[in-house]
């Protein structure tokens, strides 16, 4: 089928959760809507023609590269042709793709212009400025594109799958988790207009899906986060598939190092990792996701089998000599216990819900799990683990 | 099955770099089997790396963290934790998040369980206000045996297990973390550092900066792990790589390719038991990955381990210092057995 899409390439503002406010550029989903980060998830199936227009009305040319993606057409209104790097008279290149110029360019080129591909292939995929990407790309043009295999069916288990029936790669749940990086001095000299050199790119924020922690563990769409409408939580139950797709749409690569479990790798880049019958995925409890990269991952927490019935081998001590609450808050549940509650401290504000177990998901460059130097922050979520049973429809990308 | 029971304290200290500049920090020392009225004599007595810690799978862990507190800094209460990294279905009261279940304060004990169930090379780290604690030094090395482990029996002394390849006479740590001292300065004296400009000036192997990294054990009391490899010519040879710093790094043995056989302790197979194990030069791998990398040990000789990215090689900006040691291989029949791993 064609699925058409209509995107704008504007501006707009990111919160973090020390207080800062801070000016981007990014994709949104509707005329007059401001840009949010990172730009609205994109979900199509294996052999779909794929159109998306991108609307400019930010003050430079823009475009759109489609990494992964083959056969990429551009039509700014001459009919499509195969999207091309561009370059001015004198042979400079001034895009790596067709672009859409900016409103009110004297030379009047149009301010819009239309991507078609056909999505050959499942898998996990960015989409990202191709002009000025230096800039472009960290000020927040990026979002993700998710490419169902052509026999999925989430009714079905066996076709509920990343890549296809008989690829190994069925889940129960779903995250997209996109990492990158926010220097305010880019962002601000952009907004101002002033001068960045960005061989000075000195990053201070770390975003998953566009938020810091802790606002990443807040759910989709929270209206304290207007243009940040993407959740980092990844929520589960013991014993099911949990596929996880990372992309690295940042500028710097990063370790994300998964409590609670090794993942299994079983794609990156958006193709399936085998060598005809020899199955070559991998399994990590760190993944070093680079720039541009993708990986598709699938784990399951099945636990070590402890209850009130059968329980652990050690006395936890009196509360009062243990540290609860530190971050001034806590996800504990005050029970060792997966669906158990406890007790907890007086005084200390516990997001506990029904005795579900956190496990965090972060940066393992240390520095990267701060706002601006302050742990707790940036690159960093929680897996959260919830009794059989209990969590009902979590975890799906439409 | 063994029941393992180790007590590790956490305080702080200093360590010394080759230039003779002293750097503070906090870290763990080995309390195990002193009583208790004698554990507050080892406050500010730190040590990096933290001491080894090391388990049979099926063995059951009893490791008791006791908070000594900060000699150098009593305004700071701050709690600790220990961490596994990588081990797998983790319950939450045993994975040491602070935000996830409990942290130790100041005077406290706190005893964590674990029944490892998969072989292979592990960290232990405090998460507690990680970015502080990790690069302040609460790191150390952690490595589980297969149940079939037999350092007896050469077809038995591996690293994951009868028959899967691992085979080894000798084995080592390689263990990177990095030093910013000024960090450490800014800590020592109750300042606040914003740890977005970390920028290490020292690049560490076992805790040591070259030329320490070749010196022994002994030498260095609080930086016990000598970075210095030996074996006879003909030996198989262990690497247990882990990196806990916050960079990068890319380190190779000139002359000697490793076969990479573990990473992230598990080993390489496909989901139909592919064995891809495969041959590496340099070993480019980041912050909380580790890798089992085996070698025959070649020629006599002396071959250098370095860093591939050559300014990390380097002591507050003086060459040669930073992620340098040696691969020393004798004739065959000079060394006596391997008391232990790093010995």
């Amino acid at each position: 089928m064609t699925v058409n899409i209509e995107l704008w390439a504007t501006d707009g503002y990111m919160s973090t959760p020390d207080g800062n406010s801070i000016y981007i550029w990014g994709f949104s989903d509707a005329a007059g809507k401001k840009a949010q980060l990172p730009g609205p998830r994109i979900v199509v199936t294996q052999g779909d023609v794929v159109s998306i227009t991108v609307n400019n009305i930010l003050p430079e040319a823009t475009s759109l590269l489609f990494p992964g993606q083959s056969g990429v057409l551009a039509d700014t209104g001459t009919g499509p042709h195969l999207a091309q790097p561009q370059f001015d008279g004198s042979g400079n290149l001034v895009s790596l793709t067709d672009f859409a110029d900016y409103p009110g360019n004297p030379d009047t080129n149009p301010a819009s212009i239309k991507y078609t591909f056909t999505a050959g292939n499942p898998g996990t995929y960015l989409y990202e400025s191709g002009t000025n990407p230096h800039k472009q790309v960290p000020m927040g043009l990026y979002g993700a594109i998710i490419v169902r295999p052509a026999d999925y069916d989430p009714a079905i288990p066996t076709r509920k799958t990343a890549y296809g029936e008989n690829t190994g790669t069925e889940f129960d749940r779903e995250y997209l988790i996109v990492v990158s990086e926010i220097d305010p001095a880019l962002h601000s000299a952009v907004e101002k207009g002033t001068e960045y050199k960005i061989r000075e790119f000195k990053p201070r924020y770390w975003t998953m899906n566009g938020r810091c922690a802790p606002d990443t563990m807040f759910a989709d769409g929270m209206g304290c986060l207007p243009n940040q409408p993407y959740g980092a939580m990844i929520m589960a139950e013991p014993g099911e598939k949990i596929l996880i797709r990372y992309a690295g749409s940042g500028i710097e690569n990063h370790p994300l190092h998964l409590h609670g479990n090794h993942t299994r790798i079983v794609a990156e880049d958006g193709r399936l990792l085998k060598n005809g019958a020899t199955d070559l995925s991998y399994k990590r409890f760190t993944v070093l996701t680079g720039s541009g990269q993708t990986y598709d991952q699938i784990f399951t927490w099945s636990g070590l089998g402890y209850s009130p019935a059968d329980p652990i081998p050690t006395t936890v001590p009196n509360l009062r000599n243990l540290g609860v609450g530190d971050a001034g808050w806590t996800l504990w549940s005050g029970s060792p216990y997966l669906g158990e509650k406890g007790d907890i401290p007086v005084g200390v504000t516990s997001f506990n819900g029904i005795g579900e177990y956190y496990f965090m998901l972060h940066s393992h460059e240390e520095m990267q799990i701060t706002n601006w130097g302050e742990f707790p922050g940036g690159m960093m979520s929680m897996l959260a683990i919830f009794p059989a049973g209990t969590l009902g429809d979590t975890g799906i990308i439409e | 099955m063994a029941v393992i029971n180790k007590r590790f304290g956490a305080t702080d200290g200093y360590i010394t770099m080759p230039d003779g500049s002293e750097h503070y920090i906090f870290g763990w020392v080995d309390l195990t089997g002193i009583p208790d009225s004698e554990i507050f004599s080892y406050r500010g007595k730190a040590q990096l790396l933290g001491p080894l810690l090391e388990a049979k799978v099926g063995d059951e862990v009893y490791l008791t963290l006791t908070n000594l507190g900060m000699p150098v800094r009593p305004d700071l209460d701050d709690s600790h934790t220990i961490h596994w990294h990588g081990f797998p279905n983790q319950i939450a009261l045993y994975d040491g998040v602070p935000e996830a279940s409990i942290s130790v304060p100041v005077g406290r004990d706190f005893v964590y369980y674990y029944k490892p169930l998969d072989p292979g090379t592990y960290i232990y780290h405090c998460h507690f206000e990680p970015v502080e604690h990790i690069q302040m030094g609460m790191v150390g090395p952690l490595l589980v045996r297969p149940a079939d482990y037999d350092p007896d029996n050469p077809a038995y002394k591996t690293a994951y297990g009868y028959a899967t390849g691992t085979e080894f006479d000798r084995e080592y740590f390689v263990f990177l973390t990095e030093l910013d001292s000024a960090a450490h300065h800014q800590v020592a004296v109750v300042q606040e550092y914003d740890w977005t400009e970390f920028s290490p000036d020292y690049w560490l192997l076992n805790g040591r900066s070259y030329p320490d990294t070749v010196k022994s054990g002994a030498d260095l009391p609080e930086q016990p792990f000598s970075a210095l490899v030996k074996a006879n010519s003909g030996e198989t040879v262990l690497l247990r790589y882990i990196n806990l710093g916050y960079q990068q790094h890319s380190i190779e043995i000139l002359g000697i390719p490793v076969r990479i056989v573990g990473q992230d302790a598990v080993r390489p197979l496909g989901m139909n038991g592919e064995n891809l194990a495969y041959w590496k030069n340099c070993n480019y791998f980041a912050a909380g990955q580790t890798l089992d990398g085996i070698f025959t040990a070649p020629a006599p000789g002396t071959y250098p381990v370095l860093n591939r990215d050559c300014y990390k090689n380097a002591n507050a900006g003086v060459t040669p210092g930073g992620m340098v040691s040696e691969v020393q291989v004798f004739t065959a029949g000079t060394l006596p057995p391997q008391a232990g791993p790093g010995q």
